[in-house]
């Protein structure tokens, strides 16, 4: 219980000042201080829950916190002690007991002072003490050591000694300060032999000297004057304006690239942005290589121009707020010179060997410790496409030719992996290689396979350009899963260490947007006979069959996040009762998509209402669900009226869904059912299934378990459909 | 400032102000280790002086070879054997990059018209069984420092830690210089990198690319793997407290080194394969996780006995 008044707050600012702190774990180190500050001020009853937010900044040197209202002392508090029961505290003359003195004694007031508290267990003897808050400085200088420590990082170090303190990088300077202007102070408290103060520092350009800070506004204003922007905010906005400042009047634009952008952001206090110059000779070089260089090793924008051709220009983020001398830009230039040297000697020094020359080499790279080689993958890869070329020209998907094609690449696809330049530019791996085939005269059909075939690397990112190219991905995702599952690589909870389910999805995406008729179950089975079988142990059937429901869950990841259809209709397209072709996943979606539309209409609730009773029925009676080898329905022992239209119903439906299904026409197909909704309405309304009489009880399920197989889980297990709510037609 | 200076410090003087500089900040400069070496830090002079409690602080000039980055001395930046600055504070004062900066200051590099930065690399050596901490010091967009707080060392985790250092001499002097090529670099007034260095970077490229045999050079790994093992069993074999005082350990340090580097060797010429390599690692990381294991044993109780 909190004694309420007018709190005086005051603001506090909080700056740890730490060695450069990594680029790509700034933001979030940023937002744990923050949140920790915050959560302990609460639990401390040092702001109220209706006051002002914590801001956090940060720059590589420092993590910020500013509280704008910190009560001064935290409200005190009443507690309560409850004692003896009344009635036990007392004789029955009024007279206080043994108890009831004991208790006052213990907590040192007399008897007469103690109060009667009403308890839900009754009346008791007790006292309220007020507990007088603390000062917010006091409980501050004890807290902010452990709101600090407690922040959390990827990967920390010790630095005093190994008993010491854990952080980022080392802590150098904290600045605590409570209160603004003549009224401020410190907080006190020591962090690894740090103690707190109230100085800041500025950029290192700026030199070492201690900056006194007398409240934010002023804080904020000193670290301008000495070059630092403590807002990420901002220094986003400086450095976008700034690159367009310097490409202005030239009609050149630097590449987007948002994780360069942050990256920039979060590796400088005082950003500013610098055009340079290479030689326009390294144009030669592919746009692939030239970006990566000039992005992932030294964090240059590459320049392109109106027409989105690669200039001889590039923009880098420098950490300083001029170049008066233009020494900065030539140092740039000379390392990029420098690196594209590198980049030109790997091109041609690789160029000189053949892709093909180097299959053997890929017999010492390991692709997994127990799943052999990269020469192994290939050779398991060329079963697994080889299967999938025959099934999908059996399909009219391909033609011979691009089976030719897809063999070839197989063969050529992972032989980047021994080029200087892939050990170089790991990232590049598949782009390299298709730019090789290129120049070394394949087909222009097999260098572009061999360039896509890592594609895509999640489900946003394109699949490869070709069906040569979508055939070989296929192949070497197959072959990673199936493979992985055998050895148990598979992945459990939020482990993925083989990071399978980006590979099924990425199986399930090239299935649906590029090789539409490819029957993935047909597929899982070659791979698992190419993949699965060189495993001495383990078992294909349990194999293949582990495989298919981790694809489903891939599929039905992909329908539901991707597609952004309904959990429920995901469920009933993919459901293991619906018989027929759900291995193709392109079908699947198509008919998901349509289920999707009418599925919220009155008439298909109610049908889907009826399938989930007729499922019931027919779990209830044991009989058989996927009707594969039920009997006929006896016409003579349909009763006149509902059982007989139902029936009636049944048969024309059925022969409209043949004909629907051959058009591929599933929209029409769920119409379709629907319309038979008022005869399965009236049967169940006046028709017990359950009859007495066993022949006519045997032909009714019998009519139930064809109307199911026919028509309720035949594109979709209507029963899987929520109708809750929804369906007051039927029950 | 003087005439040198104006056009960037030459190889020597260079080298000289930054030794100078360490000095003056009470470190030892020792000379470089006779041995290849892949980087200073496998000198004994870092390996077994940051192991234990007592402080220490060295700065030499070590030749160090990476046999992947031999290119028969065409390359303008890349180098089979180039030349480190080793710096070695143990513990690391508090202003510890602030006085590195001073060194870079003291060969004429000035932070008002240069960008410095930190970027995060956490640099590893899996063959000595050590890791720390750490940036790339990047000088205009060139790395020129790696700066690691060392966390740990044949297999070890240190206490007091130690801030390495280690400078790459090369190109920080072809920036002093503004030249593009390493081999255009002052040596002193009259002669260059390529006059000194040049024929023996094209000599030790053929070597290991064209002449190193892959079997004598396993061969000599193995060699040298078994003499190292056979007196590390004359150790080990002896109960804890009846181990020999007498024993050879640098030289069985010599022996991994020298495994290690021919391991080099043959991962330039690709001659193992990735499964193999993994192996050979753990290898020669024995040998130097038990070298740092008698270093320990035996340095220690000499500190005690000092105490009393």
């Amino acid at each position: 219980m909190t004694v309420e008044k007018a709190q005086l707050t005051e603001p506090l600012l909080l700056e740890v000042g730490v060695e450069e702190i990594p680029a790509r774990f700034l933001a979030g180190s940023e937002q744990s201080l923050g949140e920790r500050l915050t959560e302990t001020l609460q639990g401390l009853r040092l702001v109220r829950p209706d006051g002002s937010r914590a801001s956090t900044f940060s720059t590589p040197r420092r993590l910020v916190v500013f509280v704008p209202e910190v009560v001064l002392r935290q409200p005190d508090e009443l507690e309560e002690i409850v004692g003896p029961p009344v009635k036990v505290a007392f004789d029955p003359e009024g007279k206080p007991t043994r108890a009831a003195e004991s208790f006052a004694e213990r907590n040192s007031v007399p008897v007469r002072k103690l109060l009667k508290i009403e308890t839900p267990k009754g009346l008791y003897l007790g006292l309220r003490k007020r507990a007088r808050g603390r000062a917010a400085r006091e409980i501050l200088a004890a807290a902010l050591p452990d709101v600090i420590l407690g922040v959390s990082f990827p990967k920390s170090m010790y630095w005093t000694e190994k008993a010491g303190p854990r952080f980022i990088r080392p802590i150098r300077w904290i600045l605590a300060l409570l209160g603004e202007g003549e009224n401020s102070r410190m907080v006190p408290f020591e962090i690894a032999g740090v103690k707190s103060g109230r100085s800041t520092y500025g950029h290192r350009v700026a030199g070492s000297k201690a900056i006194p800070v007398k409240g934010f506004g002023q804080y904020i204003e000193e670290l301008h004057e000495h070059q630092v922007e403590i807002d990420p905010r901002k220094r986003s906005e400086i450095i976008r304006s700034e690159i367009k400042a310097v490409l202005e009047g030239r009609n050149l634009n630097a590449v987007k690239d948002e994780d360069l952008h942050d990256w920039v952001i979060n590796s400088t206090e005082w950003p500013h942005a610098l055009l340079g110059n290479f030689d326009p000779r390294f144009l030669h070089l592919p746009r692939e290589i030239l970006v990566t260089v000039m992005r992932d090793h030294q964090k240059y924008f590459a320049v392109e121009d109106a027409s989105g051709a690669l200039q001889p220009n590039f923009v880098t983020i420098m950490n300083l707020g001029q170049d008066a001398a233009g020494l900065i830009r030539n140092g740039h230039e000379r390392v990029l010179t420098a690196r594209f040297a590198d980049a030109e000697f790997f091109w041609q020094t690789d160029l000189r060997v053949r892709l093909e020359a180097r299959q053997e080499s890929l017999a010492s790279v390991t692709f997994q410790a127990q799943l052999g080689s990269y020469a192994d993958k290939v050779e398991r890869m060329a079963g697994i496409a080889g299967g999938i070329c025959t099934q999908l020209e059996q399909q009219g998907e391909i033609e011979a030719h691009e089976t030719e094609y897809v063999m070839r690449v197989v063969r050529l696809c992972k032989c980047d992996l021994v080029t200087q330049m892939v050990r170089e530019f790991t990232e590049l791996q598949g782009v390299v290689g298709g730019l090789y085939a290129r120049e070394q005269g394949e087909p222009s059909e097999v260098a572009d396979a061999i360039y896509d075939h890592y594609k895509p690397t999640s489900v946003g990112e394109a699949c490869p350009r070709s069906k040569v190219g979508a055939v070989v991905a296929l192949a070497d995702r197959l072959d990673s899963v199936v493979a992985g599952f055998a050895v148990g690589l598979e992945p459990t909870g939020s482990s993925d260490p083989f990071g399978l389910r980006r590979a099924g999805n990425g199986i399930v995406k090239i299935a649906i947007e590029s090789l539409s008729r490819l029957d993935l179950g047909l597929a899982i089975a070659t791979a698992v006979e190419f993949a699965g079988k060189i495993f001495a142990g383990s078992k294909e059937d349990a194999l293949g069959e582990q495989v298919e429901n981790f694809l489903r869950e891939r599929m039905e990841f992909y329908f539901r996040e991707v597609e952004g259809l309904r959990y429920d209709t995901v469920r009933s397209i993919l459901s293991p009762n619906v018989s027929g072709r759900l291995n193709v996943p392109a079908t699947a979606l198509a008919r998901a998509r349509s289920l999707e539309l009418v599925r919220d209409t009155e008439d298909f609730l109610a049908l889907a209402a009826a399938a989930k009773r007729t499922r019931n029925i027919l779990t209830k009676s044991g009989g058989v669900m996927d009707g594969g080898g039920a009997p006929a329905v006896n016409v003579g022992l349909l009763g006149d009226g509902p059982e007989r239209e139902l029936y009636a119903a049944y048969e024309g439906l059925k022969k409209d869904l043949e004909s629907l299904e051959r058009a591929g026409d599933f929209g029409a197909s769920f119409r379709a059912m629907a319309g038979i909704r008022s005869q399965v309405d009236l049967f169940f309304d006046k028709v017990l299934v359950m009859a007495e009489d066993p022949a006519v009880r045997e032909n009714r399920l019998r009519l139930l378990i064809h109307l199911n197989r026919d028509v309720f889980a035949r594109f979709a297990d209507l029963s899987e459909i929520a109708v809750e709510n929804r369906g007051s037609a039927v029950t | 400032m003087t005439k040198s200076a104006e056009n960037g410090l030459t190889f020597q003087e260079m080298v000289r102000r930054l030794t100078d500089f360490w000095a003056h900040h009470g470190a030892v400069v020792a000379l470089p280790y006779d041995l290849e070496v892949g980087a200073g830090t496998m000198c004994p002079e870092t390996f077994f002086r940051v192991l234990g409690p007592n402080p220490w602080s060295v700065a030499y000039v070590q030749p160090s070879r990476r046999p992947a980055d031999g290119r028969y001395g065409e390359n303008p930046n890349r180098l089979i054997k180039h030349t480190q600055l080793q710096v070695i504070l143990k513990p690391p004062p508090e202003t510890v990059q602030d006085i590195y900066l001073c060194s870079l200051k003291d060969i004429g590099i000035d932070f008002h018209h240069h960008d410095i930065r930190f970027e995060e690399d956490n640099w590893e050596a899996p063959t000595l069984g050590a890791w720390g901490i750490g940036w790339q010091v990047m000088l205009d967009g060139l790395e020129i420092t790696q700066f690691t707080y060392f966390q740990q060392s044949g297999g070890v985790d240190l206490d007091p830690i130690s801030v390495e250092l280690t400078y790459g001499l090369e190109r920080i002097a072809a920036f002093l210089q503004n030249v593009n090529n390493v081999y255009d670099v002052k040596w002193n007034n009259s002669l260059k990198y390529r006059d000194l260095r040049h024929r023996e970077e094209f000599e030790l490229s053929l070597y290991d690319f064209e002449c190193a045999s892959p079997d004598s050079t396993r061969q000599l790994f193995e060699i040298y793997e078994s003499e190292a093992a056979r007196l590390l069993k004359d150790y080990f074999n002896v109960d804890r407290d009846h181990r020999p005082t007498r024993f050879p350990l640098r030289k069985v340090y010599e022996f991994c080194l020298k495994c290690s580097h021919l391991f080099n060797i043959l991962d330039a010429r690709g001659a193992i394969s990735v499964t193999e390599r993994v192996a050979l690692i753990a290898r020669i990381r024995k040998i130097a996780t038990e070298v740092a294991q008698i270093y320990l044993e035996q340095s220690i109780p000499a500190a005690e006995v000092e105490q009393v």
